[in-house]
């Protein structure tokens, strides 16, 4: 009866302790910026934030788990081939706005726990309106061929040769913080053009010019310290003392801003191993 | 004939003050004068920065960049008139029609700066930092809102 009760309770633990780690892969994979409105009070993760994109107008999904307009009970395999493939539990096909491209390095563990995180959620109703896409978009299985040209699920593989840190700051960046989908300049299909990674998006969400963050002295971030990078992704001051806002102003709020600093100390080191692509 | 003139020029100089203090401020000069505000605000900032962690070993010279950081941010409450907004300029024109929001994170931003100021008088390392973090919050926080992202 006591092992009873001391196994459940470890039991517990391990749930809680699961949860909260997926809490915090939540905030490290940016997920709050996109699946939350974007007006005052807006519930976290309950969706409708309008996502204005070359390609159309998406809205991003409520991710609790309310029975009717959220993830209902979606399982451990639901959320790996949402995250990993870009599938939906019925088969169809996600737009890539939702970076699954990037999650698909997610490992095993991570994936669980964030659907243990979001599966824990109360559940808030909110009805998403439908994305608003030109006619060649807005038949999906037209994301099959796309998927075909530009995405293989791939999970990510440490390299042996570099340090345990740099290999942590590589799969936050290309994988779970998704740095590319903004920083990487995307080829005509919309997909990101990893001969060029974090080099800067003229053409970005909300229209905005998305800065070059690789080494390059005069165009990136070459000659930003590391501590300099760190206290930026802590509370977004620039080198020069100014302060940084809008879309990345959300991202230190509701990402990197949470992070651990050995999480923020090996994104630093990462991006200081990303050269400037040569120029053509 | 030195005499005559140190005078004059004097007049003159004083004559064209109060001119120069009601004439109406041209808003090409009112975005020019708010950016030299912030500007120097994120010098100072910088400057405390250095100083405060020690990678710039003048510690006495701290608190003239805080005293400075304060006062500025006092100006900065008056560098959005209306009609200082634009195509020159990346303050959006939110800030007007949300004057009630804006006006409180400036006055964080008095507040926190009046707390580093005082706390790096003090010569407490810990505060001062505390205080630049709340510092950052209210810099940001506007940016956030209410300035367009760079071109």
């Amino acid at each position: 009866m006591v092992l009873l009760v001391v196994g459940t309770q470890a039991a517990l633990a391990d749930a809680s302790s699961l949860i909260e780690r997926g809490q915090y892969l939540t905030y490290a994979g940016g997920c709050l910026t996109c699946h939350t409105a974007d007006k005052p009070g807006a519930i976290p993760l309950a969706g409708g934030r309008a996502l204005d994109t070359p390609f159309g107008t998406f809205y991003s999904p409520n991710l609790t788990p309310d029975p009717d307009t959220g993830l209902r009970n979606w399982t451990d395999e639901d959320f790996e081939h949402a995250l990993r493939d870009g599938r939906t539990p019925d088969g169809s096909f996600y737009y890539p706005v939702f970076p699954y491209p990037s999650y698909t390095g997610l490992s095993d563990a991570d994936v669980r726990a964030i659907a243990a995180y979001l599966r824990s959620l109360p559940p808030v109703r909110q009805v998403i309106p439908p994305h608003d896409l030109p006619w060649y978009l807005s038949f999906r299985p037209v994301m099959y061929g796309w998927n075909l040209l530009n995405f293989r699920p791939q999970r990510f593989e440490p390299d042996n040769t570099k340090t345990p840190g740099w290999n942590r700051g590589a799969y936050v960046v290309r994988h779970l913080g998704h740095c590319g989908e903004c920083h990487t300049p995307r080829n005509l299909l919309g997909a990101v053009d990893q001969k060029r990674e974090l080099s800067g998006n003229p053409d970005g969400p909300e229209g905005d010019k998305v800065p070059d963050i690789t080494q390059n002295r005069i165009t990136g971030i070459g000659r930003w310290s590391t501590s300099e990078i760190e206290l930026f992704l802590e509370i977004g001051i620039l080198p020069d003392g100014d302060f940084v806002g809008s879309t990345m102003g959300a991202v230190i709020d509701d990402n990197t801003g949470h992070l651990t600093p050995t999480d923020r100390q090996a994104i630093a080191t990462y991006l200081q191993s990303v050269d400037s692509p040569e120029l053509p | 004939m030195r005499r005559l003139a140190l005078p004059l020029i004097a007049t003159c100089l004083f004559a064209g003050l109060p001119a120069i203090a009601t004439a109406a401020t041209a808003p090409a000069d009112a975005i020019k004068y708010r950016q030299a505000v912030m500007d120097g605000m994120a010098a100072h900032v910088n400057a405390v920065l250095l100083l405060v962690t020690g990678k710039v070993d003048h510690p006495d010279q701290v608190k003239g960049h805080a005293d400075a950081l304060a006062a500025l941010a006092e100006n900065a409450k008056t560098v959005f008139p209306a009609d200082s907004g634009g195509a020159d300029t990346r303050a959006l024109p939110l800030i007007w029609e949300d004057r009630t929001q804006f006006d409180e994170i400036m006055v964080k931003l008095t507040k926190s700066t009046g707390q580093l100021r005082d706390a790096v008088a003090a010569n407490d390392k810990a505060a001062s930092m505390a205080a630049f973090k709340a510092v950052g919050e209210s810099c940001k926080a506007c940016h956030d809102r209410y300035r367009k992202p760079k071109d």
